[in-house]
């Protein structure tokens, strides 16, 4: 099993695009993959391969999120999406 | 001529025509041959067609609704979700209905107007795989009408063909509403959220919409179409107008210029206001980051916001507001105890000396950060500024925040005036700040004691008022006397009528949502700075409000009427 917090920093959050690119690239991988809203609601938890759960994290931007994963390519699919939360998820934000 | 329906302006346009209400059922049955997972994943597939057609038709930014909704489509907690309630004996197209209704409310709950607006996307995707798994087709347009509906999912305004899709009207719905914001896109007038629509629709064999006015007629009778038709007309000149203004700057007839601002509110809204010709943003509101959190944001979270706008701006101004926060927000971080009067109560710099100094600190020295790392000058401007006290409090501050840093980019310390005793005594503050902005909605509930939330009052709510007038042509007076620019950021300054009287008190910038940009160039380019100022000082003598803007309605229809 392996964890890991990340700050999401895009200007609206994971809203619709940011949200679409997290769940297609968590998808690539076949460990089970969860989510958590720190911020808002430490205690619920969602798959990050569901748009749907992600998106109703109701992620705004600041809020930071814990990844974790269990499963053979556990490892690398938390430090995969890790880097890809932190370059933007394909929205241009500032370091 | 008879009376409309009112709802909310969606999209602006006029049309008329017969009224086309979408199918809730096709009237299809099941078909046990087509699995939930195959209804599903033809429900990408068309989902991704959609994408592709609004992509290659250079809607990028509309397409991607689309791509979210392919890939809610194959969600697997919406399938797992349909395929429990199969499991427990409900037939299939009912399960994802259902699976997709609980989603939505999910989203829904989180009280958040952006995920509110995906709420209604999946129940669009849920009712387009049970459509499937009935085989029906997918609704379609048989001549020129007016889509009228509770609502309009998303992919049904994107498939119902643009050629006959004449206009829409919502009896839900709201600007963000992604039917709405197709509808903008893709030049459909619409009004959205018009309560009591679908019943007075039932009977009507014809539809009108004034999309600008947020209006709806049902069955026009003479008189209605004929100003149906005017107006028609009207919009159709005013769109070839507005597209050649948006190179032409600010100016009156005689060439005066005056700086057009741009309002903005997020930062992704930035790139929107330079694209409509924006020369600096008049307000930044940063409230945007402080709402729906448990904690403030940091400083380096506000520091990348402030710099993404700054670096887009380039040499033009950028003016952002310290939060305007108070006891209505109600924010977990910001517990204050409960007012009875929360606009006359501790908020927004008020907050420093109520145990909240933190709070203003980090939002300063994250400005002031920003400006470092950009290589711009931020212009910081304080809300509810009172008097003399508060701006050295401001200054205070801001020097408080700088203390420990050698910066190489100095800020421009201003305040909205919007608390009438600091626009008394304008002349005395004026040398002691870089600019003056004036807040023309609190200025003028403030200045005449009407609440302006409250509906019932909002006949008393007009910055054309000679009291409002008056003091608005103090404070410019009184910035002007020390030399500083003095600028309008509240509604008054997107108000057409409202852009003329401050032009003719000689305002130096008017600062609005880019959407009113065409409308207040033109206004303003209509008629010369001397008759501007004439009819300024004219407005300053009536009774009210009203006769104020029939004198500038009037010098306006002179000026562009065809002789």
């Amino acid at each position: 099993m392996a964890e890991s917090v990340v700050e999401v920093r895009n200007p609206s959050g994971l809203h619709a695009r940011p949200a679409a690119v997290f769940v297609k690239a968590a998808g690539g991988f076949s460990a089970d993959i969860r989510v958590v809203n720190l911020t808002r609601n430490p205690d619920k938890s969602v798959a990050a391969k569901s748009v749907l759960g992600v998106l109703g994290l109701g992620v705004a931007t600041g809020h930071s999120i814990r990844i974790s994963a269990e499963g053979s390519d556990a490892d690398d699919a938390v430090r995969s999406l890790v880097e890809l939360v932190e370059s933007g998820l394909g929205e241009p934000i500032d370091p | 001529m008879s009376e409309p329906l009112r709802g909310v302006p969606a999209a602006p346009g006029v049309a008329s025509a017969p009224p086309w209400l979408p199918p809730t059922s096709g009237g299809g049955v099941l078909r046990p041959e087509v699995s939930l997972g195959e209804a599903a994943s033809r429900a990408a597939a068309e989902l991704a067609g959609l994408r592709t057609r609004l992509v290659t038709a250079g809607r990028p930014e509309e397409a991607e609704i689309f791509g979210a909704q392919a890939l809610m489509a194959e969600d697997p907690e919406l399938l797992d979700g349909a395929e429990a309630l199969v499991a427990e004996g409900k037939p299939p197209d009912e399960a994802i209905l259902a699976a997709g209704e609980s989603a939505a409310e999910t989203l829904a709950s989180l009280d958040d107007e952006v995920l509110s607006a995906r709420a209604a996307d999946v129940r669009d995707v849920a009712a387009r795989i049970a459509r499937i798994l009935r085989g029906e087709e997918p609704p379609r347009l048989e001549r020129r009408s007016i889509a009228v509906a509770l609502d309009l999912p998303p992919s049904v305004t994107a498939e119902l063909d643009p050629a006959l899709l004449a206009g829409i009207a919502l009896e839900a719905g709201s600007r963000t509403a992604h039917a709405a914001i197709l509808s903008r896109a893709l030049g459909i007038p619409a009004v959205v959220g018009v309560p009591g629509l679908l019943a007075a629709a039932e009977t009507a064999t014809e539809i009108a919409v004034d999309g600008g006015a947020g209006e709806v007629y049902l069955d026009p009778d003479g008189a209605t179409s004929e100003e149906i038709g005017r107006r028609l007309g009207e919009a159709t000149r005013r769109a070839a107008v507005d597209a050649g203004l948006r190179d032409r700057r600010l100016q009156t007839a005689d060439g005066h210029r005056l700086m057009l601002g741009a309002n903005i509110g997020r930062p992704d809204e930035a790139a929107r206001a330079i694209e409509a010709g924006a020369e600096g943003v008049g307000l930044f509101r940063t409230e945007f980051m402080f709402m729906g959190r448990a904690t403030p944001p940091d400083e380096a979270t506000q520091t990348a916001a402030y710099a993404k706008v700054l670096a887009e701006f380039g040499e033009r101004p950028v003016v952002i507001r310290l939060i305007d926060l108070g006891g209505d927000k109600d924010l977990p971080y910001l517990p204050l105890p409960p007012e009875e009067n929360p606009f006359l109560g501790v908020r927004a710099l008020r907050l420093a000396d109520a145990g909240h100094e933190a709070l203003i600190l980090t939002q300063l020295r994250a400005i002031l950060a920003a400006g470092e790392k950009t290589g711009r000058q931020p212009w910081i401007m304080a809300p509810m500024v009172a008097d003399l006290v508060d701006v050295y409090r401001l200054h205070e501050l801001v020097s408080m925040a700088a203390f420990g840093k050698l910066w190489t980019v100095q800020p421009r310390v201003g305040i909205m005036v919007e608390v009438p005793s600091v626009a008394m005594i304008a002349e005395l503050v004026a040398p002691e700040v870089a600019f003056f902005s004036i807040g023309t909605n609190d200025l003028t509930q403030y200045l005449l004691a009407s609440d302006r939330t409250n509906p019932v009052l909002a006949a008393r709510q007009d910055p054309l008022h000679p009291a409002v007038l008056r003091t608005i042509m103090r404070v410019i007076e009184g910035g002007h006397e020390s030399g500083i620019p003095v600028a309008v950021c509240g509604e008054m300054a997107g108000d057409p009528v409202g852009a003329m009287a401050l032009a003719g008190l000689d305002i130096d910038e008017l600062s609005m949502d880019a959407g009113a940009f065409g409308a207040v160039k033109r206004a303003v380019g209509a008629v010369s700075l001397g008759e501007l100022r004439e009819a300024a000082h004219h407005a300053m003598h009536l009774e009210r409000a009203s006769e104020a803007r029939a004198v500038f309605d009037r010098i306006l229809a002179e000026a562009t009427s065809p002789t």
